[in-house]
């Protein structure tokens, strides 16, 4: 590598110029992602917020042609709430104690690095993939869709997820907190239970929501193990209705009616998400 | 000192008492020595075991997609990669004799032969390729400048919020971006970008070819251009992967140390030249960055199944519709039939893994060390 500085008035006049010119693309770049991203989303929530009605909130369902059509989206909020809470049951326990493994047992361990590495490459493995192990492992033995199926592809998402973000913030706790209640006699478990958990409560729960917030916008894994379902069910054997393939089939349809329904409830998740993101920067500001 | 810095010194002052009364009573020295019912026991070795459970889950998709893919890769062997024929239903076609012209049986009918379905990835895999590497061609200078104005331009009060919106558009559901490609970016296309596009190209000698198709008799056709194609689904990644790509590398050239950025202004680097250094320094934290951007964009669904038009044939030009992995397999996969057809579609889905699985290890072992802060979570 040569680093040639060297300065005559022509050259120098060139290397400034080149510099101005570089600084002026990398502010304009900026702005540009800024732009695109903004009219993306400027575009989302004024279609969306022009959809919104109540209707979607309390309503199920009504065909074309039926009197009250397109009704609205109850049966699909219900059942993604019930589909994430199903998942959390497992995904949660399980990704909040990798979590706690990760930032408070040994760390660098050889059970530890690997563990926090096959972590980041599970958050990345496409959605999609999930959904066949969902489909193999509950859809076939079953013999039918059915949101057993759904709930597992997702709490294998909400897994990693969840195991990272409870190790940054619990990382972010002082570890002079730790110290002191081990000086004190605390156990481990006491230390870590009294101590380390409640000083992060509100940056673990924030960021455990949002990572359970972006597991409810998934759609992929819901395709065929879930399926989705027009009707409204509490019963997991069955395919089982969620906000996201609902839309997804409805932005992808024909009829005018349900493509608004679609755009209110795509807002309603991105509202969510941004709420959440809110948060998570203000628990997480006071620490950094 | 802040107020919430108070606040947390003040939380830390209550945390401590409580401590230091707990361990002051007489059981609660007791509980902390025993740790009650061994509480200190139970949580180490569940804390354990969940992360053991991980490490199993990858291991698990993987034999669970292997196991389920098996048929499909004993029947088809190494051509399932590189055949380009992608037809799960059995095909009636008339039969064309040695003279070209379709046979007739005695009583003057054509003769229909039945032609057995076919599975050939090569498409899908094209397509992926295709589209990721649009979408990389576009994400990443733009990513890449942003996390210089990051670093080295913005004033202190731009950077919190600039860095909250990438973050949150990293958060953002898929199928918002893909309706957003689907009700915005096709109709654009369609009605205004590909046919000025074709306007301007088509009269230049040697890529008029990009506007035409050839169908199975051999006739080169214009294609119809519906802004649902290869261009759009290359775009709308494209936007999708900006967020991660800038957000990793914010945080691999935050960590360029002081000292080497310092040391090339010192010898009169003009501001430009000291980035340069800056990007050489961590080039493979750059690297890595680019390759998690890949990684999504590769495995990305639910998007680039709403504006690729979904046509799982190989085009050359990228104004034909088209289909990735992920979406055939968003498309087909709940209506297969026959097990010939699923099984196929999961190999797609264990090559597809591997494929995500190389880039992330590669993006990750290049990414972990070289910055501030880790990458998780994004």
């Amino acid at each position: 590598m040569t680093m040639d500085f060297s300065h005559t008035p022509a050259r120098g006049r060139r290397r400034r110029f080149q510099s101005g010119v570089m600084f002026a693309i990398c502010v304009g770049f900026t702005a540009f992602i800024l732009l695109i991203l903004a009219l993306v989303v400027g575009y989302l929530v004024s279609i969306g917020l022009r959809s919104m009605n109540w209707a979607m909130f309390t309503q199920n369902p009504i065909p074309p042609g039926m009197k009250g059509y397109p009704g609205g989206m109850a049966h699909a909020i219900v059942g993604t709430t019930i589909l994430v809470g199903l998942s959390s049951l497992v995904g949660l326990p399980v990704g909040l104690l990798t979590g706690i493994y990760l930032a408070e047992y040994d760390a660098m361990s050889r059970l530890a690095t690997p563990v926090r590495f096959i972590a980041d490459v599970l958050a990345g493995v496409p959605s999609i993939v999930v959904a066949i192990l969902g489909y193999e492992l509950l859809v076939v033995p079953l013999g039918h869709y059915n949101g057993w199926a759904g709930s597992l592809a997702l709490a294998f998402i909400m897994i990693p997820i969840v195991a990272r973000t409870t190790e940054e913030m619990l990382r972010l706790v002082p570890s002079s907190y730790r110290e002191a209640a081990i000086a004190l006699g605390a156990t481990k478990a006491r230390t870590i239970l009294g101590i380390v958990l409640p000083a992060a409560t509100g940056s673990v729960i924030t960021g455990v929501m949002l990572a359970v917030a972006r597991v409810a916008g998934e759609t992929a894994p819901l395709l065929f193990t879930a399926l989705g379902s027009r009707f409204f069910t509490v019963n997991p054997n069955e395919p089982f209705p969620s906000l996201t393939v609902q839309i997804f089939n409805y932005a992808t349809g024909p009829y005018p009616a349900q493509k608004s329904e679609a755009w209110a409830a795509i807002l309603l998740l991105i509202f969510l998400i941004f709420l959440l993101n809110l948060s998570v920067r203000y628990f997480t500001r006071q620490r950094r | 000192m802040s107020s919430s810095g108070k606040r947390l010194l003040q939380a830390n002052e209550d945390q401590v008492d409580a401590a230091k009364s707990v361990a002051n009573s007489e059981a609660g020295a007791v509980r902390l020595r025993q740790g009650g019912f061994n509480g200190d026991f139970v949580l180490s070795y569940a804390a354990r075991a969940s992360a053991i459970i991980v490490l199993l889950m990858l291991a698990v998709l993987m034999i669970v997609l292997f196991h389920s893919a098996l048929p499909s890769i004993k029947l088809f062997g190494w051509r399932f990669l590189v055949t380009s024929d992608w037809r799960p239903n059995e095909l009636d076609r008339p039969i064309v004799g040695a003279d070209g012209k379709p046979v007739l049986d005695e009583d003057g009918a054509v003769q229909i032969e039945t032609v057995p379905p076919s599975f050939g990835a090569l498409p899908v895999i094209f397509g992926t390729i295709v589209s990721s590497s649009i979408a990389l061609v576009c994400a990443v200078p733009l990513s890449f400048g942003a996390a210089l104005f990051l670093v080295r331009i913005a004033p202190r009060a731009l950077v919190g919020p600039v860095s909250f919106m990438i973050e949150f558009l990293a958060a953002v559901p898929s199928l918002a971006y893909g309706i957003w490609g689907l009700f915005v970016l096709c109709p654009f296309l369609q009605g205004h970008l590909e046919p000025l596009l074709k306007q301007v190209f088509s009269h230049i000698p040697g890529l008029s070819w990009m506007f035409y198709q050839r169908l199975e008799s051999g006739r080169w056709v214009p294609i119809a251009l519906t802004g649902r194609d290869m261009l759009a689904g290359g775009l709308v990644l494209g936007i999708m992967i900006l967020p991660i790509i800038t957000a990793v590398s914010r945080d691999v050239l935050r960590a360029v140390p002081r000292t080497q950025l310092e040391a090339t202004v010192a010898l009169g680097a003009t501001w430009w030249e000291s980035c340069v250094e800056m990007l050489k320094y961590s080039r493979s934290g750059l690297f890595g960055a680019v390759m998690l951007g890949l990684a999504r964009a590769a495995g990305e669904t639910m998007a680039v199944t709403m504006v690729i038009g979904n046509n799982s044939q190989i085009k050359a030009s990228i104004f034909a519709a088209a289909q990735s992995m992920s979406s055939l397999l968003a498309n087909e996969f709940a209506e297969a039939t026959t097990d010939e057809h699923r099984a196929a579609l999961i190999e797609v889905a264990l090559i597809l893994l591997i494929m995500s699985l190389a880039f992330n290890v590669v993006a990750r072992s290049l990414v972990v060390g070289k910055t501030a802060r880790s990458a998780a979570g994004h």
